[in-house]
């Protein structure tokens, strides 16, 4: 799955300022939409120039944004009921797209994903997640801070599989992770479906070129695991 | 000669360790409703009081045998006496007032004076006995009728917190209650006097004034018996007044009574919630309802051993409906903390409101009264972080960066975001879990290797040691398993169940 490098964010406010920077961060191309003139401006003064002002309600308004097929959109507004209208607005204009919202209450992220969201997330559910990991399972919120932190030493990390690499072709419990000191947590099989599969179903998988496996590990252990995947390839 | 033996002897109980620990002993079993013994002294009190009342029940209509009525003669009686004595006892420092006068008397440089300590003394102790509690154990001493001793139900009351609580809601409404009572003897006086005046000679069922003021008594209470009835115009005239007067009076008291309650309602409910909450020996405090707080219950209810303090009330009278824990009461202040013996129980504090000076306040007051309240606070921005650290909290939840982090994750790394989401959300194929090695199970003094959790469908991804307080990623496969280790587990939900059951509680 390789990743698309121009995003689409609907809202500026507080929380989207934080995911723009990060995406710019990333070298994605943003644009930002806003349909207030205070949070427009204030995109504008924070040095975002692909920034414009427009009557989100309005469709043909939405349909004049280039967005391509490929483009990430981000429902971002802050009020609720306006980003839910949003996102079916844009579900309706761009029915191939990823739309990735924010949602602030339960009720919304039912409606969000009614309207047609591919994912919504939920501030307070993450949030109430953790806090309930926090009591039921210290250590492993340890281990999930470590994955999630950025002075992290253990992390996740997903491999696209070369071709003629040394997993092309093989059967999962034929590799030995132990090896690399890795851990296998899963994979995406192209073959049957584009979904993730846990390594803990133990069904055994053939790894083709094109899939994604995804190993947890140290992080030097994980970069030599990549060099090693990309090793003596024809 | 009396004066100076006095003051040594309160000097001598005031350093005496023994004293002040027999004394805080008796005063922990007999006063302390936090104290472990309390409640046992307690029942063992009821349990005297309810044996002393069904003995004159039985009595009644059998022949008591000599032991029983010994028992409940002397013994209880004496046990209620010793009981009102140690009451009296743990009332008040008399030692400490005697040197309190003492040294009044020193800096004064005056002659202390015996008969101003004793004054004052009595004074402390005469509180404690003209208390209706201590009224009523001082009448419950006292054998000598059969049927006195049925006053001891009397002394349920001291036990039972929802008469403490009627007692304490009519305090409120003492000044209008006195005044309907007053006003009641005059009514009850003047229609008795009056119909005594009017049918003394006249009504047989008339022999003396009582019976003219039980009389307007009946009538007041609208009760009528019919033993005594008027029999002259004059005397139904007052009647009728009586009759109509009693009911404005039983109106305007059972008014006064229904609005105090009415006001008192939500503190009850609150004290109940509080007490209730306060029994556990571990248990929640959540500091302000929103989403958040929604959020969490929704996921873990904490057993029920929860309780959430909310400022608005309108908020509280929502929850309540929904069947939730909730009290209106602000966590920043610390006499709301207090009440819930926060330095004894293990507890932990929950700060979900959504403004971060509020949050940070609740988190110093939490601390201020015990540095191993565990505090998870939410902060608004990830500024607050250092703040709400060096205000003591053990974890800081920052809402909108999570969501930003998965929402990151989701566009650039998706499939570890599957991963990482299925974690956080306990979901079933990447279930996650924290396995005990204990002492009974089999896992103790196996190798990782020979457990096999491969073969269990299962994910070894870390350990934690009891020695070491980090976790160890991806143990070798030669590492041995001691008791008390921490096993992280991933797999499938069914499967760390089975792997639970087949070790640790042998169900294989």
């Amino acid at each position: 799955m390789k990743n698309k490098k121009r995003a689409w964010m609907f809202g500026y406010n507080k929380q989207s300022k934080s995911i723009a920077a990060s995406l710019l961060a990333e070298k994605f191309t943003i644009t930002i939409i806003e349909n207030d003139d205070k949070n427009f401006q204030d995109a504008l003064h924070d040095e975002y120039k692909n920034s414009l002002l427009i009557d989100i309600t309005e469709d043909s308004e939405l349909e004049k944004l280039d967005i391509k097929e490929d483009d990430w959109i981000l429902c971002l507004m802050k009020d609720e009921h306006l980003n839910v209208f949003l996102t079916l607005s844009l579900r309706a204009s761009c029915p191939k797209n990823q739309i990735i919202a924010i949602s602030h209450s339960i009720y919304a992220t039912q409606k969000l994903k009614m309207a047609g969201a591919n994912e919504v997330i939920d501030i307070y559910q993450v949030s109430a997640n953790r806090i309930h990991n926090i009591f039921e399972k210290p250590i492993a919120i340890k281990l999930l801070d470590n994955f999630i932190s950025s002075a992290h030493e253990i992390s996740f990390k997903e491999f696209a599989i070369p071709k003629n690499s040394f997993l092309d072709g093989v059967l999962i419990n034929d590799v030995d992770f132990d090896k690399f000191g890795l851990i296998f947590t899963g994979m995406i099989d192209k073959e049957i479906r584009d979904e993730f599969i846990f390594a803990a179903t133990n069904i055994n998988h053939k790894i083709d070129n094109g899939d994604t496996i995804i190993c947890i590990g140290k992080d030097e252990n994980l970069a030599k695991f990549e060099e090693y995947l990309h090793k003596d390839i024809v | 000669m009396l004066s100076k033996y006095m003051v040594k002897i309160a000097f001598w109980l005031y350093y005496s360790k023994r004293y002040e620990n027999t004394k805080k002993f008796f005063y922990d079993i007999l006063e302390n409703s936090d104290h472990a013994y309390k409640k046992f002294v307690d029942i063992f009190l009821i349990t005297l009081i309810f044996f002393s009342i069904g003995e004159v029940i039985y009595g009644i209509k059998h022949i008591i045998p000599e032991w029983l009525h010994v028992f409940s003669f002397y013994i209880i009686s004496i046990i209620f006496g010793i009981e009102y004595i140690l009451r009296l006892w743990v009332h008040g420092d008399v030692h400490k007032i005697i040197i309190k006068e003492y040294e009044r008397s020193q800096f004064l440089k005056i002659q202390f004076n015996s008969k101003t300590a004793l004054r004052k003394i009595w004074k402390e102790k005469w509180s404690h006995i003209k208390s209706p509690t201590a009224i009523i154990d001082l009448i419950t001493i006292i054998p000598t009728h059969r049927e006195l001793r049925i006053l001891r139900v009397f002394k349920l009351l001291r036990y039972s917190k929802s008469i403490n609580q009627f007692v304490d809601v009519l305090k409120t409404k003492k000044f209008e209650l006195i005044t309907l009572f007053l006003l009641l003897i005059f009514l009850i006086g003047t229609a008795g006097v009056a119909f005594y005046a009017v049918e003394g000679n006249i009504n047989k069922n008339i022999n003396s004034l009582f019976d003219a003021v039980y009389w307007a008594l009946i009538s007041t209470a609208t009760v009528g018996y019919g033993d005594i009835a008027p029999v002259t115009t004059t005397g139904k005239m007052i009647s009728m007044i009586v009759i109509v007067t009693g009911l404005i009076l039983i109106a305007f008291g059972t008014s006064v009574i229904v609005s105090a309650f009415l006001e008192k309602l939500g503190e009850i409910k609150d004290n109940r919630i509080i007490e209730s909450i306060k029994n556990e020996d571990k248990f929640i405090i959540i500091c302000g309802y929103g989403q958040m707080a929604k959020m969490l219950l929704r996921q873990n209810n904490f057993n029920n051993k929860y309780i959430i303090l909310e400022k608005d009330p309108n908020i509280v009278q929502q929850i309540a409906k929904e069947g939730l824990n909730a009290i209106t009461a602000d966590a920043s202040r610390h006499d709301v903390m207090v009440k819930f013996n926060v330095q004894y129980a293990n507890v932990s504090v929950l700060c979900l409101g959504s403004n971060d000076v509020d949050n940070i306040y609740i988190t110093l007051n939490v601390k201020s009264l015990s540095k191993d309240i565990k505090v998870i606070a939410r902060a608004s921005d990830e500024s607050m972080k250092k703040k709400f650290t060096l205000a003591g909290a053990d974890y800081v939840i920052v809402p909108n960066q999570m969501a930003n982090k998965m929402l990151l994750t989701y566009i650039n790394k998706p499939a570890i975001y599957t991963v990482m989401h299925a974690l956080l959300a306990g979901k079933n194929a990447a279930y996650l879990d924290e396995i005990k090695v204990l002492g009974s199970d089999g896992l103790v003094g196996k190798s990782i290797q020979e457990i096999g959790f491969k073969d269990k469908k299962l994910l070894l991804i870390a350990i934690q040691k009891e020695s070491d307080n980090d976790f160890i990623f991806n143990p070798s496969p030669s590492m041995i398993l001691d008791e008390n280790d921490i096993l992280l587990i991933m797999g499938l939900k069914i499967s760390v169940e089975y792997f639970v059951n087949t070790f640790q509680r042998g169900l294989e």
